[in-house]
């Protein structure tokens, strides 16, 4: 075969690949691109071009930072939480023979069950007249710290966040089970009579094994917390007075509730922009990681 | 070394593409309705879609009322499409904006819900039924479903919004009917000290802030300053509208209402005053049928009062039907809107669902409570203009105005802002969205 002919063949066989490529990612990036530029209500077909002034009023819009804001609480308490919870429950459960398969699914159920309806419930759960989150801490003495759990700004965020760590560790603790498995056991049981604690052990031997893995998991959770929405949306809706807003909230409320869909792209557009240097960053460390195992 | 050259032409095909795609863009169904292909041979389907009602009651008499419907229209099924009211406003926006939304809805009227849907062309226009079938609705209901001209709903609801108390606990206390907010305080003071909530205030949805202004306002400006107001004659970080919204944060402060009212929701909030935990509810009549049938008390129904009197009602239209614009059986959703114009039906809407149609109906013979004979009289006098009745302001004001109004009121009640900025942000909406 000339090189010609296998040019060909190589342009041939990505075609399908790159036609999944541009449908479902340059067209929508070009299209929301389209739309940040305009100022456009959702339905007049010729909407006024209005350059660069979605982008100015998402940088002059206090809500946009206070937003953002909220996002980064989520993505940091929202990643650190279930990658630390995760670790350690896995960890406890590989070490675990009786059970384990109860426990596994006990800890994935959450994870399996949709978001919206975990959101239903644990509205439910944190309610403060039929809550059983409220009636639960009455009944041990802590009346102190009966409150409205979603309607109070400074709570709100972190309310909903707990639910979704709950809902979501669950596929932390499988994911890194599976790694686990194909960890060198001689190594711990080498480090163990060397004198290595429990947490050496997990730091030392256990980690550096399962990193791929687990940067892996990082780069989901890190890149989620940026599109957070579903969750939000359902327990709080992005209040009281916009306390539990992340950018995903406030973008879907300018576009679909005041029907300025420019604006809400643009809002779109920057957790994208946001979204993606993180996602490379951890992609390249995670390549890095690969060839120095494979001695490269 | 592989020749670079093949990928150029497929790269410029590519983008080429890709901005035709965009070019393509832009354009949410319902633009123009007369493109919509219309299905008129064979069974016709209709998919009516409505917000859960407060009482399962009235969703067995709404099906019971569109069986009837379909057997005087052979041909013409309807799917009745229930999901709850907190998620109308999205769940319908989304679906109508994808092409997909239900052939008939019910929703609420005025700029800020029925006018931003007619104004983003998703609305079919009913002008033209109107004519045909001659619908006998009062005019002051018409203007609330005219958008540029066009009248795009039936409004089917009249109401009024004020304060429904526990006359059992008024009794009990020996507490009158405040004549004015002090006496309210006065009595909430008195309240507060028997173990009841005084007020419920749910305000989780956000909603029902434009409730809680629209009271206080209303009862404090009265009826000519609230056509100001809503006209733009007056400005809305006037020092009235101000000591209006710092009623509530008051009333927050002083403990007259139940801990964290953006954390309770519409539903939790009535279930405490049904249950007699709370002695005084703020909402619209509309909730008078639940109210009966599920409290063991007797219960009236008041203004909130002024500063220096008994105040006035928030009175006007509430919801509305509609139909979509890219709907494939308008006919038969015209059809359907007619069967709701009869006497007969109105008759039925009032006497079963307590539902005051925005039509002439005459309730002589009636079997009403008490209760709901008040709020018929009253709504008598909205339809024929005699009574002073004040705003309920979410209906007659638009999207971003609302929205600064929810989130505003939301604030006030988590402190988390002032009376002073919330009248200003309700100033500045309202000026952007008349731009």
């Amino acid at each position: 075969m000339t090189r010609r002919a296998q040019a060909r063949l190589g342009i041939l066989l990505t075609i399908p690949v790159l036609a999944l490529v541009v449908v479902f990612f340059v067209f929508p990036m070009i299209s929301a691109l389209y739309f940040s530029v305009v100022d456009f209500d959702g339905i007049d077909p010729s909407p006024e071009f209005v350059g660069l002034a979605n982008f100015i009023e998402m940088f002059t819009d206090p809500e946009t930072w206070h937003a953002l804001s909220n996002n980064v609480i989520w993505i940091i308490v929202g990643t650190a939480a279930p990658m630390i919870i995760g670790l350690l429950i896995s960890v406890l459960i590989w070490t675990t023979r009786r059970g384990a398969g109860i426990y596994r699914l006990a800890f994935f159920l959450p994870f399996v069950l949709p978001g919206v309806a975990i959101g239903i419930v644990w509205t439910w759960i944190y309610d403060p007249v039929s809550g059983w989150l409220n009636r639960a801490l009455e009944a041990v003495g802590l009346d102190g710290l009966v409150r409205g759990w979603l309607g109070d700004p400074d709570l709100a965020l972190y309310a909903v966040l707990a639910t979704a760590i709950w809902a979501y560790s669950g596929f932390v603790i499988i994911i890194f089970l599976s790694a686990l498995r194909n960890v060198d056991v001689e190594l711990v049981d080498a480090s163990r009579i060397d004198g290595a604690n429990a947490l050496q052990r997990l730091w030392f031997i256990l980690l550096p094994q399962i990193m791929p893995v687990f940067l892996m998991v990082l780069t989901l959770t890190l890149v989620g917390g940026f599109s957070v929405f579903d969750i939000i949306f359902i327990m709080t809706g992005g209040g009281p007075a916009d306390a539990t807003n992340v950018l995903g909230t406030y973008s879907y409320t300018q576009a679909f509730q005041l029907s300025r869909i420019g604006y809400g792209t643009t809002l779109a557009l920057l957790i994208t922009v946001l979204s993606i240097p993180f996602a490379v960053a951890i992609n390249r460390l995670q390549r890095r990681l690969a060839l120095q195992d494979t001695g490269a | 070394m592989f020749s670079r050259t093949p990928w150029r032409p497929l790269a410029a095909l590519v983008a080429a593409g890709a901005l035709f795609l965009t070019g393509c863009t832009g354009g949410a169904p319902g633009a123009d309705q007369s493109q919509a292909p219309q299905e008129t041979s064979g069974p016709q389907q209709i998919r009516y879609m409505i917000g859960q009602p407060e009482d399962p009651a009235d969703l067995e008499l709404i099906k019971s009322d569109i069986k009837k419907f379909e057997t005087a229209n052979a041909g013409i099924t309807v799917k009745l499409d229930v999901i709850p009211s907190e998620n109308v406003r999205t769940v319908l926006q989304t679906q109508l904006r994808s092409g997909e939304g239900p052939d008939v809805f019910g929703y609420d009227t005025g700029p800020g819900f029925a006018g931003a849907l007619a104004q983003a062309g998703l609305v079919y226009d009913l002008t033209k039924a109107y004519e045909e079938n001659d619908w006998p609705i009062y005019d002051f209901a018409k203007q609330r479903v005219t958008f540029d001209g066009k009248l795009v709903g039936v409004p089917s609801q009249i109401e009024e919004v004020g304060v429904f108390y526990n006359k059992d606990i008024f009794t009990e206390l020996s507490i009158a009917q405040p004549q004015s907010v002090a006496d309210l305080k006065a009595a909430m003071e008195k309240i507060k000290g028997s173990d009841v909530i005084p007020m419920v205030v749910s305000d989780k949805e956000g909603w029902q802030g434009g409730h809680l202004m629209s009271i206080s306002l209303s009862s404090a400006v009265g009826s000519k300053t609230m056509d100001q107001l809503i006209n733009g004659e007056k400005s809305w970080d006037s020092p009235e509208v101000v000591e209006a919204l710092k009623v509530w944060q008051d009333f927050q402060q002083s403990g007259y209402l139940n801990p964290s009212p953006t954390a309770v929701t519409y539903d939790n909030g009535n279930a405490l005053f049904y249950s007699g935990k709370a002695a005084m509810n703020p909402t619209g009549s509309w909730l008078a049928l639940d109210i009966e049938r599920n409290v063991k008390f007797d219960v009236g129904f008041i203004p909130f009062p002024a500063p220096n009197g008994p105040g006035i009602f928030s009175g006007g239209l509430g919801s509305g039907t509609f139909v979509n614009a890219t709907t494939k059986h308008a006919d038969a959703a015209i059809k359907f809107l007619d069967y709701g114009m009869t006497e007969e039906h109105g008759k039925w809407a009032v006497e079963k669902l307590q539902d005051i149609p925005a039509y002439p109906v005459d309730t002589a013979g009636i079997e009403a409570s008490p209760l709901f004979k008040q709020i018929l009289d009253d709504s008598a006098k909205i339809a024929d203009g005699t009574g002073d009745f004040g705003y309920n302001v979410d209906v007659l004001t638009p999207d971003a105005f609302n929205n600064a109004m929810w989130k505003g009121m939301q604030g006030l009640l988590t402190d988390q802002t002032t009376p002073e900025k919330v009248a200003a942000q309700l100033q500045a909406a309202y000026e952007k969205s008349k731009k």
